[in-house]
């Protein structure tokens, strides 16, 4: 019912027990309950305005909290500016890998099949082809600095993301698998180790038990790794 | 057995430098007749075309990996025998055991040099 017919109504209901019989007992008991509820629901629709109130100021303040944590985040300069020169420079890094892998093969190659005959000739080629070799190892140097701006970069998010998250008091939401996560998760594909093979050569020739690990490893032992 | 080295040898590994690093040491160690193959899908339609006498792969390639080749091969009846051996970056002992497990003669962790190569050729093949 809206409001301005409730209004309407109630004056209705007041302008006829205006014409009644107001000695009638009964009618000024339903008129005392009716004053209590009018006040006991005054007193309510009151408090409950006031908390009302109380939360909205609080989402308020929570949402003006986040847009600024999010901006300063800075999410258009990491998406526009930090990640693409990012995967730029790692793209060179490949790049300039494999020209430089490429170069020195080559010259190892051309040394390899190179004429011996004439020994003066063959010592002045190999001088050469080394030279080349040293030449193309200054990859190094210019992907050195590539890296080097590619984790000042992925640095710099980290530290962005992790303010955010403990200001906002963020918790990691437990995530399912993708399809490509749960395939390298099946397939073992966990790439090359940091700081070297987790299980060197030596440790590889023992599981397959070779001359110098002594007995080779059985069935059980192999299950036991797992347990 | 005397090995014969004129047995041809596949390589399969997705990164060029590799095959090619590889291609040279096999080549240093009188092994003159070596194909090669990006991934595992390709490796095994040679495998099917042609017998080989030794491959030589990687494990992390799209869209078949060295694991799922090794397990095609040693699932084929007429593919069953032909000696595999593993070289690869992923030395988890976990990767090391399911290779074992799928049947794998041999595993050689990258980066590796010329001699563990031979040593590892030499104990699948038999010393040439």
């Amino acid at each position: 019912m809206a409001a301005p017919e409730v209004v309407l109504r109630v004056k209705d209901a007041l302008s006829r027990l205006k014409d009644a019989d107001l000695k009638d007992p009964r009618l000024g008991e339903v008129l005392t309950l009716a004053s209590q509820m009018s006040d006991a629901m005054m007193a309510f629709f009151g408090s409950m305005d006031n908390s009302l109130y109380g939360e909205l100021r609080y989402l308020s303040a929570y949402i003006q909290r986040t847009r600024a944590e999010i901006s300063a985040l800075r999410p258009n300069d990491i998406k526009n500016d930090g990640i693409p020169t990012a995967g730029a420079e790692l793209d060179a890094i490949v790049a300039n890998t494999a020209e430089a892998t490429h170069r020195i093969m080559e010259a190892a190659e051309s040394v390899m099949s190179a004429d011996t005959s004439d020994a003066h000739a063959y010592q002045a080629f190999v001088c050469d082809k080394m030279l080349e070799i040293f030449e193309a190892c200054s990859f190094q140097d210019i992907t050195g600095q590539r890296v080097k701006k590619v984790v000042d970069t992925l640095r710099h998010i980290e530290n962005r993301i992790d303010r955010f998250a403990k200001v906002m008091g963020v918790e990691d939401a437990e995530v399912q698998l993708s399809p490509e996560e749960q395939r390298k998760k099946d397939l073992l594909l966990n790439g090359p180790a940091l700081n070297g093979p987790e299980n060197k050569q030596d440790d590889i020739d023992a599981m397959f038990g070779g001359e110098d690990a002594g007995a080779a490893m059985s069935q059980d032992d192999l299950d036991a790794l797992f347990d | 057995m005397a090995v014969d080295m004129n047995a041809p040898v596949l390589v399969v590994d997705d990164y060029q430098t590799m095959i090619r690093i590889i291609r040279n040491l096999l080549k240093q160690l009188g092994f003159e007749n070596v194909d090669e193959a990006s991934d595992g899908r390709e490796a095994l339609e040679k495998l099917k075309k042609q017998k080989y006498g030794l491959v030589i792969s990687d494990w992390n390639m799209e869209p078949m990996t060295g694991y799922e080749l090794l397990r095609e091969v040693r699932a084929d009846e007429a593919l069953k025998p032909t000696p595999f051996i593993m070289v690869t970056a992923e030395s988890k002992t976990e990767n090391v055991i399911a290779a074992k497990k799928a049947g794998v003669n041999n595993y050689i962790v990258k980066p590796f040099n010329a001699q563990t190569l031979k040593a590892k050729i030499a104990s699948v093949l038999g010393d040439f």
